[in-house]
């Protein structure tokens, strides 16, 4: 257990230095140059050596492993640097970004958790009838519909047909309900078909049988004794549709002009503001390692032949 | 007090109509005394598909136990003893069905029943234990709470009262009843697994206990103490016992009687002494041959002629490996016959001399 622990925070550490130094590179190859943006160059008139002086200011015309490295050994005294276009800490932004990334997170997972879990319970149970057959269907349409599509299909219908829902911001329950909708159906019909396949697994497990043969109901027979194992695939995808959607999603995020992560770190390339996505790099990584740490414990807690092996 | 009337009125007429079976004497045999058997299966036949038209596993089966008995069930791999015993439960695995015959516990049809009525009935009153002792409880839960929700689910008694009896269970397998109600099931050894599975198949005091080769995956003497665990339990609880099993030598010690299958059919059965003294069909002759004597070591082991599962599709189910066959066993089905009381057989050649069965194994291995 402490081992798992030790090993993750350990993966944690190198995740997060190539990640950075990844990044820091392929920024500094894409064309684009943060002082034109700085300057406002399209504008306003700016002479030569006016770039040149904020270029020294920035430190850009350094080699770039001791530009590296400068933003490392800041890292480490747990100093993100600052934007260079609002000359806020990347800290602070990342900060008050996250909070609407994760709300908006929760609210697509609760979405496709109300869909997927009895909706792959029941394809199970009635494996190849006609409940089974509907969800096969809806699952199919929910994975091809493109986000995009689907949440303007969904705006249409509700902020601006019917005038049930806002469409744009972040203000309350309301403004959550549609970009969480959104992204609830594009995940469920994964999770209904993993949920529906694990569970028809452990179905046929010699231990349902002896469940049924001791005489408890059907229903505590499914969601007690069965249940446990066919979740454990879901627990696993969960852990990585978490570390993406806390990423930011992208597409939602700027479809219903969310303030979360994804739209800030898109607006954050289009102006090659380095430190900010330098910032959000790190983060992201850390949480990803973190969330799969998460999710390695909680199989654990869930199987404990997993527990006794190790 | 009718039999219906005990059997619902639950745990206080169960024990009433136990103490009166151990009162009576034991000149008279149950059947004398009019008291119904716990399970009686009549003309039962099971096919792979609801519509018969599947391959047929077993076929007009009929089998009765009565109360406090020992039934044995032998026959080698696929003969459908298994089966047979699920049906019993009703947990036949999904594509095969009973394509005829009714099964009747305790007087009842159990194709009456409804799906919470069988579930009432199982575990309580009619209890499993599986060869599969590791997949006999659910890995992920502690022993201890899914015998306590095994308890509660039929008697509907608190935590703590459940408790009480689910340790005295654990102690009645000797066990460590309280280190064992800690523990995940893959803790535990085989030994231990089973017994587990035994406490909890008794642990109610079902009327019937259907015991499918619980010793086939255990060493020889872990399964010896299992199987001496189960003959001392049902002598305290004064459960009928229906033991499946492919190994004779254990049979012939504990049952009162033996059924003997071979290709989803019942070839042979009778009291346990009956059978072993006068064996009439060709392969329950052959069974009781190829068995060791440690007094009396043959030359050479007997065994079986032919290929082990060969089922003749009509006639008799044994006439492709039966060194004694005539023309009529490849085409005519042959119906069963008594031969004494209680003990009946289904071979043409009931009433001949059948010869020497060991010329056959010769003639094969030359």
């Amino acid at each position: 257990m402490l081992g798992l622990i030790g090993s993750r925070l350990l993966q944690m550490i190198v995740v997060g230095l190539f990640l950075t130094f990844a990044t820091f590179v392929l920024m500094k190859l894409a064309p684009g140059d943060p002082v034109k943006t700085i300057l406002n160059i399209d504008d306003v008139a700016v002479t030569q050596a006016e770039q040149e002086a904020v270029r020294q200011s920035l430190g850009l015309d350094q080699p770039l492993v001791v530009q590296y490295t400068e933003w490392f050994w800041r890292v480490v005294r747990l100093d993100l640097g600052e934007s260079y276009i609002t000359h806020r800490p990347v800290a602070d932004l990342i900060e008050s970004k996250l909070g609407a990334t994760m709300t908006v997170t929760l609210g697509g997972l609760t979405v496709m958790l109300l869909i997927a879990v009895p909706l792959g319970i029941l394809s199970a149970v009635y494996q190849n009838r006609w409940v089974d057959q509907l969800s096969r269907l809806f699952s199919l349409i929910g994975v091809s519909l493109p986000s995009f599509w689907l949440g303007l299909v969904l705006i249409y219908w509700f902020a601006y047909q019917w005038r049930l829902l806002p469409s744009m911001g972040n203000g309350g329950l309301m403004h959550l309900i549609l970009p969480s909708v959104t992204l609830g159906i594009a995940m469920a019909g994964v999770y209904t078909r993993l949920l529906r396949s694990g569970l028809i697994k452990s179905l046929a497990e010699p231990y349902v049988r002896a469940a049924r043969a001791r005489g408890l109901g059907e229903v505590r027979v499914i969601i007690v004794h069965a249940l446990r194992e066919g979740v454990l695939p879901v627990v696993t995808m969960f852990g990585m549709s978490l570390g993406s959607l806390l990423g930011g999603s992208v597409v939602v995020e700027m479809l219903f002009a969310w303030p979360g992560l994804g739209k800030m770190v898109v607006d954050a390339i289009i102006q090659r503001d380095y430190p900010v996505i330098q910032g959000y790099v790190l983060c992201t990584g850390m949480l990803v390692v973190l969330i799969n740490l998460g999710v390695d414990l909680t199989v654990r807690m869930l199987d404990p032949r997993l527990r006794w092996r190790s | 007090m009718g039999f219906d009337g005990m059997l619902t009125s639950g745990k206080m007429g169960m024990n009433k109509r136990k103490s009166e079976r151990t009162s009576t004497g034991t000149k008279t045999t149950p059947a004398e005394r009019n008291i119904p058997p716990v399970l009686q299966i009549d003309d039962l036949s099971i096919h792979t598909r609801a519509d018969s038209s599947g391959k047929r596993l077993v076929r007009n089966l009929n089998l009765t136990i009565q109360p406090g008995e020992m039934v044995a069930l032998i026959g080698e791999s696929g003969s459908g003893k298994s089966v047979t015993a699920s049906a019993v439960t009703g947990l036949l695995p999904a594509p095969l069905s009973m394509s005829g015959g009714r099964i009747l516990f305790q007087g009842r049809d159990t194709a009456t029943l409804t799906s919470p009525e069988r579930r009432a009935m199982l575990g309580k009153e009619i209890s499993v234990v599986f060869q599969d002792y590791a997949g006999s409880f659910t890995p992920f839960i502690k022993i201890g709470k899914q015998l306590i929700e095994m308890i509660r689910r039929h008697m509907g008694w608190n935590k703590t009262t459940a408790r009480v009896l689910a340790t005295q269970a654990l102690e009645q397998v000797e066990l460590a009843a309280e280190r064992v109600m800690d523990s995940y099931l893959f803790q535990l050894s085989g030994g231990q697994q089973q017994r587990v599975a035994i406490a909890a198949a008794l642990m109610l005091e079902p009327d019937l206990l259907i015991a499918d080769e619980p010793t086939t995956a255990l060493d020889t003497l872990t399964g010896e103490t299992i199987l001496q665990l189960i003959d001392s339990l049902r002598h305290k609880t004064k459960c009928a016992v229906l033991f499946i099993s492919h190994d004779l030598h254990h049979v012939i010690k504990r049952a009162d009687r033996i059924a003997v299958m071979y290709g989803g059919e019942i070839v042979e059965s009778g009291p346990t002494d009956v059978l072993v003294r006068e064996a009439r069909h060709p392969y329950t002759r052959f069974l009781l041959q190829s068995r060791m004597d440690l007094a009396d070591v043959p030359a050479r082991l007997q065994s079986i002629p032919g290929e082990p599962g060969a089922v003749s599709a009509c006639g008799c189910p044994f006439a492709l490996r039966c060194p004694v066959r005539i023309a009529r066993c490849d085409s005519e089905a042959v119906p069963e016959m008594m031969v004494s009381d209680g003990h009946t057989a289904r071979c043409h050649l009931i009433g001949e001399a059948q010869g020497d069965l060991g010329a056959a194994e010769i003639t094969r291995t030359s």
